[in-house]
């Protein structure tokens, strides 16, 4: 007798969640986000543009949208998004039937390694927000060679040889100022 | 310490009595700068300052971990830290200009000169600058090993030249107002390193400022947090040089009017005995 509770229950809830998954699905329905190019060469410090199209292949227009760049690190380096962009969302308008928007995100790689960089597109309407489903575009792989700009060794002549003559002043001044005095 | 050792200031007296000169208060700058590089205590501060920016720049040099952007705050923070010690020593040497020559004995024989007093202040503003820009000359070549590799050296120093030197006035000629109207040396420095301690605290609360307008109005009334503020946002978000000029506002505010005050009070200020007669 519980069990068959249990198994109707079950399918009440499947009943309910059902519509409102395929609603959601419909928001997103034909949409799709593509990359412009499948890999980028650069030099930690520089500045590339990632380019992105979403096409909305249905007929109906789509609910306003939310579109995300993210970096995900292939090599294990540490990604901190914001170093990378400060602005990594943007906010779509609802996209018309059979129409396309172009997207585009001023990056700088700030960590040398290789990384995918991709663009996920959310729904955003009053009723699919927060929903989905995530369409994630095809990644862009993005090499970034690194550029040792700041080495111990280099450094070393000014760290050293800046105090030195300094302090070799300093006491150049005291023994002259002593040397007065006692005259 | 403004002394009559070397005659320089009786000389220029004998030369131009009975009238003043408008040149005066170079000729007390120049002794002024004597007296403090020559008397060892400005090299002594500079070699300090200097050991100061070594270890920073080895530790940040020697870090395998630093990355693109932490690499231009690296330059950020040099930069902030060579402001912050030069204004530093500025305003103390100010603020020991006046009343250390009360408590020394030789204000009085400063004062006997036919020197204005307001050409005695600046004289002495003008000196106590000396130290913020060889301060500044020493920062350089660590603003360059840190900045060279990622092209932000020239802003650097641009941005420290321009707003360290905007605060060093400002500081200094608040340090001498306070000099002026203290009753001793130790009143003198302690309030002018309350004064440096309280602009700069601000910036070292966790998390910063409150959010909203209170904490924006409290940022940018505050000359010290707010130049700060500026070097940041050009040097390491790479914001225009003229999108957050709002913040150089107080700084240019504490600069004229410290200064403006001080010259026009100095007939008055500028005494034996603070508070007493002339």
């Amino acid at each position: 007798m519980r069990t068959r509770l249990s198994v109707a229950f079950a399918a009440l809830a499947a009943l309910t969640v059902i519509p409102a998954a395929h609603a959601a699905a419909q928001q997103t329905d034909g949409l799709e986000v593509t990359v412009d190019q499948p890999r980028i060469t650069t030099v930690i410090g520089d500045r590339i543009t990632i380019r992105a199209h979403v096409t909305n292949s249905g007929s109906t227009a789509s609910d306003p949208l939310i579109a995300h760049l993210n970096v995900a690190s292939l090599t294990g380096t540490y990604v901190d998004l914001e170093d990378w962009t400060a602005a990594p969302t943007q906010h779509l308008e609802p996209l018309g039937g059979h129409a396309t928007t172009a997207l585009a995100w001023d990056i700088q790689a700030v960590n040398a390694g290789r990384f995918d960089v991709y663009v996920v597109v959310l729904p955003n309407g009053p009723t699919s927000s927060g929903t989905g489903p995530a369409m994630a575009s095809s990644p862009v792989e993005v090499t970034v060679a690194g550029k040792r700009t700041l080495n111990a060794g280099g450094s070393l002549p000014v760290v050293i040889a800046v105090p030195l003559l300094l302090g070799a002043a300093a006491l150049g001044s005291r023994l002259r100022l002593r040397r007065i005095r006692a005259h | 310490m403004t002394t009559l050792v070397n005659g320089e200031i009786e000389e220029t007296a004998r030369q131009q009595a009975p009238t003043r000169s408008r040149g005066d208060w170079a000729v007390v700058a120049r002794q002024e700068s004597r007296d403090l590089w020559l008397s060892g205590r400005g090299p002594l501060l500079l070699f300090a300052f200097s050991v100061l920016l070594s270890v920073f720049t080895y530790l940040a040099a020697t870090n395998q971990a630093i990355n693109f952007l932490e690499q231009r705050e690296a330059v950020d923070l040099t930069l902030q830290i060579a402001i912050a010690v030069g204004v530093l020593v500025t305003l103390l040497v100010s603020a020991d200009a006046l009343s250390g020559e009360r408590e020394r004995g030789t204000l009085e024989s400063l004062l006997l000169t036919p020197v204005s007093r307001r050409a005695i202040v600046l004289g002495k503003l003008v000196g106590a600058l000396t130290l913020w820009f060889a301060a500044f000359l020493v920062a350089i070549p660590y603003v360059w090993v840190l900045g060279r590799g990622v092209s932000i050296v020239k802003t650097a120093l641009l941005l420290g030249l321009g707003v360290g030197t905007v605060l060093a006035v400002g500081l200094a000629a608040l340090g001498l107002l306070v000099s002026a109207l203290s009753s001793s040396n130790k009143v003198s420095l302690a309030i002018s390193f309350f004064l440096l301690l309280a602009f700069f605290a601000p910036s070292q609360l966790p998390g910063g400022l409150p959010k909203g307008w209170f904490g924006d109005v409290l940022g940018k009334i505050n000359p010290v947090g707010s130049g700060l503020h500026y070097s940041t946002a050009v040097l390491v978000h790479g914001h225009g040089w003229t999108r957050d000029l709002a913040y150089l506002i107080s700084p240019l505010v504490l600069a004229v009017l410290a200064s403006a005050v001080l010259l026009v009070l100095s007939e008055r200020i500028v005494r034996l005995n603070a508070g007493g007669e002339r």
